[in-house]
């Protein structure tokens, strides 16, 4: 049984949506509340996040997912046109090109556009040439810069914005969308779910003796601003990579019979199909993923997930169904609504174990 | 064996000065990449050349932001992060601004000049050290804050750029504090009186043959950012000391 399947089980009241970082409602970045799902248990425990050190024991191993957030939002101009694009990037292609959502102006259908042969032009004499749609998400389109690389991203960051949503209260500047620990620029969007560790906690982790390892899997975009095929939950294809230093931590934790938590579901998909890849065993790689998780689907390698409070379709939660039932997460969610939860990138978390 | 052999260093203020000499002696050294900042793009591409003929197939990302903006900081560490693939080895925090010259008395210090001089020579520090800790801490790194006499003392005229230089030397006690129990060291170095372009504007009247050569004071850096110097940790050295002396008897 997956969550998919089903009608939404809670309705989001629009006023929980998170409309600014922790740290501008008078909490610092480690100090929202936690929902905590005892896997084993029917229970669930309401607490801080900076108290997670009370729910991990030495030995346990927090997965990270590295992957900075870029300002991957761009407006530009239709070359020959009025008409302004924003180009919201989504994916780095293995050739160079990119992935991106075109957002034009006007109404005007982007295929239209397209038949006239497309040139955006940026500021800093950045332009993209738009090769063509892509097939299985429509509303993406390959694109090529004219710069690439370091070059690229230099330009990125002189041009680009974070990509917001408009539950936001203030267009809030990128380096709230960073994780502390992040360190390979990639992702579109921020994974969010390791946003509440602040260096003090996880130096306070450190010293408690919880590993920690990173895996690098750069987050797409969450929404395609189309609701009919945001719905649909398209399976995008990723690349992830694992070090041999994670291999190896996460090959020590599972012989010493310690936990795995993932930070985020991102993690859980690279360390999953790592799995799926060799044979049940994380192994150094660098490869790309479909695979779906959802309620049927045996867990290999994680025990837990720290992950956000999604939305009622999101696909995220046809995951969280891997872990426990979705009777059991929709309870856990009604709690979280009556005791006025937040949701999206700057609100609460829950931890599932 | 060369002593920086398969690191990676971020210098800021690398166009000139003690920068630049650090740039070339750390490729000399043997790192495995540079990430060098300054405002100069056409300095930093002289510089660029002059460390290819060293080195011609050494990994060097050349920066041109002005670190003054927050913004440009988040590009530099983001520009650094890619070019590193992740894990940097050395940051050293060089680039200063004196401010307005002449050098006025505080009680005629334009405001906006001061929040400009803070901005370079303390906020960005912090702000570089901030974003790219998280490259540092898992195998251990060297930080490197470059300070001043006037970070200790409140000489007449030498405004922001002192009171900068005395909050850069608080940074760095509670960053070396607050990071005791990692990898990553932080030290702060006064080079003492060098013969730079940045001096020569603050002191028109002096003798600038009376400084030292910026190349004269490289081998502090050298060491810190090595191996050799790795248990050095949390400490205030004068380069024109007989630093060696003292850290080697430990």
């Amino acid at each position: 049984m997956g969550v998919v399947d089903q009608k939404p089980a809670f309705t989001l009241p629009a006023d929980l949506s998170a409309d600014r970082p922790p740290e501008r409602r008078g909490l610092s970045r480690d100090q929202v509340r936690l929902l905590i799902i005892d896997r084993h248990a029917n229970s669930f425990t309401h607490t801080r996040f900076d108290r997670i050190t009370g729910f991990l024991a030495p030995g346990d191993l927090l997965v990270f997912n590295s992957s900075r957030t870029l300002p991957a939002a761009l407006i530009g101009k239709a070359r020959d046109s009025a008409l302004t694009i924003e180009v919201r990037l989504a994916e780095l292609l293995p050739d160079g090109t990119w992935l991106a959502l075109l957002v034009p102006s006007s109404p005007k259908k982007m295929e239209e556009l397209f038949t006239q042969g497309l040139i955006v032009d940026f500021e800093w004499d950045l332009n993209c040439e738009v090769l063509k749609q892509d097939r299985r998400i429509p509303r993406l389109w390959q694109l090529r810069f004219s710069k690439t690389g370091t070059a690229f991203l230099d330009l990125l960051y002189r041009i680009g914005q974070p990509i917001r949503y408009r539950y936001l209260s203030a267009p809030w500047r990128l380096s709230y969308y960073q994780n502390v620990y992040a360190i390979q620029p990639g992702a579109s969007e921020m994974a969010s779910a390791g946003r509440a560790f602040s260096w003090k906690l996880l130096l306070q982790l450190r010293n408690q003796g919880v590993e920690s390892a990173s895996i690098t899997l750069h987050t797409g975009l969450s929404s395609y601003l189309d609701g009919e095929l945001d719905r649909q939950h398209v399976v995008s294809e990723e690349k992830y990579s694992v070090s041999e230093e994670a291999a190896d931590k996460i090959r020590r934790t599972r012989n010493s019979g310690h936990r795995i938590i993932a930070v985020g579901t991102t993690v859980v998909r690279a360390l999953e199909s790592a799995a799926a890849e060799f044979g049940g065993e994380v192994k150094a790689c660098h490869q790309y993923t479909k695979l779906r998780i959802t309620a049927d689907y045996h867990l290999q390698i994680v025990s837990g997930l720290l992950t956000g409070l999604h939305e009622p379709e999101a696909s995220h939660l046809e995951l969280l169904a891997a872990f426990v039932p979705p009777e059991k997460i929709y309870a856990a969610y009604h709690e979280a609504i009556q005791r006025r939860y937040l949701w999206h990138e700057f609100g609460d978390l829950n931890l599932i174990l | 064996m060369k002593l920086l052999a398969g690191k990676f260093a971020l210098i800021t203020g690398a166009s000139q000065g003690l920068g630049r000499e650090l740039a070339l002696t750390y490729a000399r050294e043997g790192v495995r990449g540079l990430a060098l900042v300054a405002r100069s793009k056409d300095l930093l591409q002289s510089l660029a050349s002059e460390i290819y003929r060293i080195r011609p197939n050494l990994n060097v990302a050349i920066i041109n932001a002005d670190l003054g903006s927050s913004v440009e900081v988040e590009r530099v560490a983001a520009v650094t992060l890619a070019a590193c693939e992740g894990r940097l080895d050395i940051l050293v925090n060089n680039a200063s601004t004196i401010g307005p010259v002449p050098m006025p008395y505080l009680l005629d210090y334009p405001a906006d000049d001061f929040h400009q001089v803070l901005n370079v020579n303390l906020i960005a520090p912090f702000l570089l050290i901030q974003n790219l800790l998280a490259a540092m801490i898992d195998h251990g790194g060297s930080i490197i804050n470059v300070t001043s006499d006037a970070g200790r003392v409140g000489y007449p005229g030498w405004g922001a750029y002192g009171i900068s230089k005395f909050g850069l030397e608080g940074l760095s006690q509670t960053w070396a504090a607050e990071l005791a129990k990692t990898d990553v060291r932080i030290n702060w170095i006064d080079p003492g009186n060098m013969n730079t372009a940045m001096h020569r504007e603050a002191e028109p009247d002096e003798d600038p043959t009376a400084w030292s050569d910026p190349a004269a004071v490289t081998d502090i850096f050298v060491f810190l950012a090595s191996d050799s110097g790795q248990h050095v940790r949390g400490e205030r050295l004068e380069a024109q000391s007989k630093w060696r002396a003292r850290l080697q008897k430990g």
